[in-house]
């Protein structure tokens, strides 16, 4: 029995003097790159700081520094993660549940405010701009719509939803469902977003319902740099990365691609390769997140123009219309509020797609600007 | 600052643990008591000085207690004593309560104070009064050591949730201890057990009530679910809790007072409350109930004795009408108990128990509420008042979720565990199996439990509060 003692106080101490001082040495990291963020910092002690109350607090802080600074942090996060999932059984890991190898996050319940607020939103966009424009409101299934029935996760009544989104625009916008076109194998395994690789469909017939067309042929490019979406860092688990492809022409290589978020046009890629290899894979397609962004196609089979309102799906599908149109814009009102977008847009003649994911418009209040 | 934590763990711990042996024999008492002041400050620096003023004032009354005892002085000193302890507890705990009931009743708009509670200021008055009041009786010296009654008051493993620890329970631990590679071993275990028990099951139980109580759970099964959650949930952080302040008083040489006795088992609300709290339960017993006359005065008065014991209990807990409500939910039923139901639950121990699951799932409603009308509300969801659903698929998905650590909760209040335990060892292979198994399986306990913690997942501590 001593023995015993003596080995379980050698053990113990180990495990815990260890990580101590693993945990006091180690240089603090900026950025979490599986959470895809900010790391809290060592917070500093001054007086004032000491016996401020609650968040501003130095102990408060200091907490958050120590649990975000810990040693072997994504380690550990995955011993949590294969505790729940595979001991204790849980349906689901920080949101996220695995069915085959696709990682989903559960999208439930449907949040109604912000339904109400998305169909807000895209009324004050028609009587402000679409006035008189073919308008087009496209929805895009999150991964839940092809899987939550079958592993038995909760999700949205997506077939209300989608009703309800069409009923509510009817007046100004024609429905495009293109559900049917899709299936789960559309997806990335890791992350929320399409594989555009695997959406040419999508925008041929969109492009046909909005009465243009898609381009016939595209050469695909596949990086070797592996892709670790979203969710793969939110579930912490060890799950084997996607790869990264795009699609591209001769044409598609003669477009001009501005962005006008700092003011003025600035050059920006079609497909950013730096940003590929970033800590968000699925920046390859025109850098990520952008206010603002505009495609001109000189060799374009028709002379119309087409501004997208679009969250980052859009980033992937916009480049495949870009044959049907002369100039294409894109919107991303999570960036900029439309009270400014007619320095910058010009909608006359322009035809208008909405183009928004289940995911974006069932958290819509917190993130679409009035 | 709680156990279960990151902080607490790997930054406050070590140094402690290191301070205290390094610190001579003489200089350990200092040691414990300057890090508990850390420990205590890390929470509310504002408030040190508040204990640091309790512990004055009870040293003071402590020794002219003392001196004076038998005498008109003697008795003064003791109420001063109770004056200044409880009247501390009052003005930070109660006050606002009651300014805002009062003025809820009158309609009149009083403004309240806004006092922050102290942590811990429950479990510290206790402990101060239970001190002077046994010098008061003559079963304890009083300390002459100032340094040494701080220590026994602010000594951090118990000083902000308990066990309630007397002073005689570690009066000679306070000059004289042994520190054995045994004693330290049994502290590290239990230590670790709890800290398995909060953060791993009672944190997932958390999770638990929190999801049940979603509108689109609402359900008379996820409101029974939730009435077992929270009992368990309760039960684990508690007693986890418990377990890890009598874990770290082992390691630094006390022997603090068990808190809990598997409280599940029990066959009545009276067997309960001997097995749940136990400190608590024991403190309100010396120090008020028998004072008050105990059961050795008429009927009438007996019933007020425990009216007045149990309104103390429910205020105890927290200065809400909830908690008002819970302690008298809980004297009604000893006192059916007591003077009609005791026969009957010992003659049918099978529907004793069931009468004792049901009801104290209620209490643990009652308890786990925000408020009153939310409480309400619960309970008659239970008996699918207001329309509600007898069960809807999400109620089924979240159970289906936390399934697994639902059983192993249930099992784990019971004493099947230990006991297997306990059986595998007297064999000679089953005791060299457990030599090597006990410190893989602490150890792991300790590293799922710092993943659960560095995931930042759901971690709050009810008890901190009280």
């Amino acid at each position: 029995m001593r023995k015993t003692n003596i080995v379980i106080i050698a053990v113990m101490s180990v495990l815990l003097f260890g990580l101590a001082v693993f945990a006091w040495v180690k240089p603090a990291d900026e950025y979490s790159l599986s959470e895809r963020r900010r790391l809290s910092q060592r917070p500093e002690l001054t007086a004032e700081s000491l016996l401020a109350g609650g968040d501003k607090s130095f102990m408060t802080k200091f907490e958050d520094y120590a649990t975000d600074q810990f040693p072997l942090r994504d380690e550990f996060r995955t011993v949590y993660s294969v505790v729940s999932l595979y001991a204790l059984a849980e349906k689901e890991i920080n949101g996220i549940y695995l069915m085959g190898r696709h990682a989903v996050k559960v999208e439930y319940p449907l949040d109604q405010v912000s339904i109400d607020w998305a169909l807000e939103r895209f009324s004050d966009l028609n009587a402000r701009f679409f006035q008189g424009r073919p308008v087009y409101l496209c929805v895009i299934p999150d991964k839940n719509y092809f899987l939550a029935k079958e592993s038995g996760h909760p999700s949205l009544d997506y077939e209300a939803l989608f009703a309800e989104l069409r009923e509510k625009t009817a007046d100004y916008a024609e429905y495009v469902d293109v559900t049917g076109l899709l299936d789960v194998g559309d997806y990335y395994y890791t992350d929320t977003h399409w594989r555009q690789d695997k959406i040419t469909d999508v925008a041929e017939y969109l492009a046909q319902q909005m009465g243009t067309e898609a381009y016939d042929s595209y050469r695909t490019m596949t990086l070797d740099t592996p892709f670790y979406g979203v969710y793969y860092g939110q579930a912490a688990l060890p799950l084997a990365p996607d790869s990264l492809t795009y699609l591209t022409n001769d044409e598609m290589e003669g477009l001009e691609v501005l962005c006008l978020d700092n003011g003025t046009p600035e050059a920006n890629p079609l497909y950013d390769l730096e940003k590929a290899a970033g800590k968000d894979g699925y920046e390859l397609f025109l850098s990520g997140s952008k206010a603002l962004i505009t495609m001109e196609n000189p060799n374009a089979a028709t002379d119309k123009e087409l501004v997208i309102f679009r969250d980052s799906f859009g980033s992937s599908l916009a480049p495949l219309l870009t044959h049907g149109y002369r100039k294409v814009t894109l919107v991303d009102v999570r960036y900029i509020s439309p009270r400014y977008l007619n320095n910058f847009v010009d909608f006359e003649n322009a035809d208008i797609l909405l183009l928004y994911s289940t995911t974006l418009l069932n958290d819509s209040r917190r993130l679409l600007l009035e | 600052m709680l156990f279960s934590s990151i902080v607490f763990l790997f930054y406050f711990l070590p140094v402690v643990l290191l301070l205290y042996l390094a610190a001579p024999r003489k200089l350990k008492n200092l040691a414990l008591l300057v890090c508990s002041l850390v420990f205590y400050a890390w929470g509310e620096p504002k408030y040190v000085l508040l204990m640091t003023v309790s512990i004055v004032i009870g040293y003071v009354c402590g020794i002219q207690i003392e001196k004076h005892r038998g005498g008109l002085a003697g008795k003064v000193w003791m109420a001063l004593s109770v004056v200044f302890s409880l009247g501390f507890l009052f003005y930070f705990k109660y006050v606002d309560f009651f300014l805002d009931s009062f003025s809820k009743a009158t309609g009149l708009s009083i403004k309240l104070l806004g006092i922050a509670l102290p942590i811990g200021i429950s479990f510290y008055t206790f402990q101060m009064l239970s001190y002077t009041i046994d010098v008061y009786r003559g079963q304890v010296k009083a300390q002459r050591n100032l340094l040494n009654l701080a220590t026994y008051i602010a000594m951090f493993p118990q000083l902000i949730a308990g066990p309630i620890v007397r002073y005689s329970d570690i009066e000679h631990s306070l000059t004289e201890r042994a520190h054995t590679v045994e004693r330290t071993a049994l502290g590290i275990r239990r230590f670790t057990l709890g800290l398995g028990k909060k953060v791993i099951i009672a944190n997932s139980l958390g999770e638990l009530c929190n999801v049940l109580v979603e509108p689109q759970a609402a359900s008379v099964v996820s409101y029974w679910a939730y009435a077992v959650t929270a009992a368990l949930f309760i039960y684990f952080d508690f007693s986890g809790y418990s377990d890890m302040a009598i874990g770290l008083g082992r390691i630094f040489g006390f022997e603090f007072p068990e808190n809990f006795n598997y409280p599940f088992l029990s066959g009545s609300m009276t067997e309960f409350w001997r097995r749940w709290h136990m400190t608590l339960g024991g403190w309100f017993r010396d120090y008020l109930y028998i004072p008050l006359g105990g059961s050795r005065v008429s009927k009438v008065r007996q019933f007020v004795n425990i009216f007045i014991v149990w309104l103390a209990t429910g205020l105890w807990h927290g200065a809400a009408w909830n908690y008002v409500i819970w302690g008298l939910y809980f004297a009604v039923l000893l006192i059916l108990e007591k003077f009609w139901l005791k026969d009957f639950l010992d003659k049918h121990r099978i529907a004793g128990r069931v009468y004792f699951l049901v009801l104290v799932l209620f209490s643990f409603v009652i308890f786990h509420a925000d408020n009153v009308s939310l409480a309400g509300s619960m309970l008659a969801g239970m008996f699918g008042a207001g329309g509600v659903n007898f069960v809807t698929s999400y109620s089924l998905y979240c159970l289906r979720n936390y399934a697994v650590i639902l059983v192993v909760a249930v099992f784990g209040a019971t004493p099947l565990a230990a006991r297997a335990f306990a059986k595998l060892q007297k064999n000679k292979t089953g005791a060299a199996v457990c030599s090597v198994a006990e410190p893989i399986g602490l150890a792991l306990i300790f590293i799922v439990a710092t993943a659960f913690l560095v995931n930042g997942s759901y971690n709050p501590f009810l008890y901190f509060r009280f």
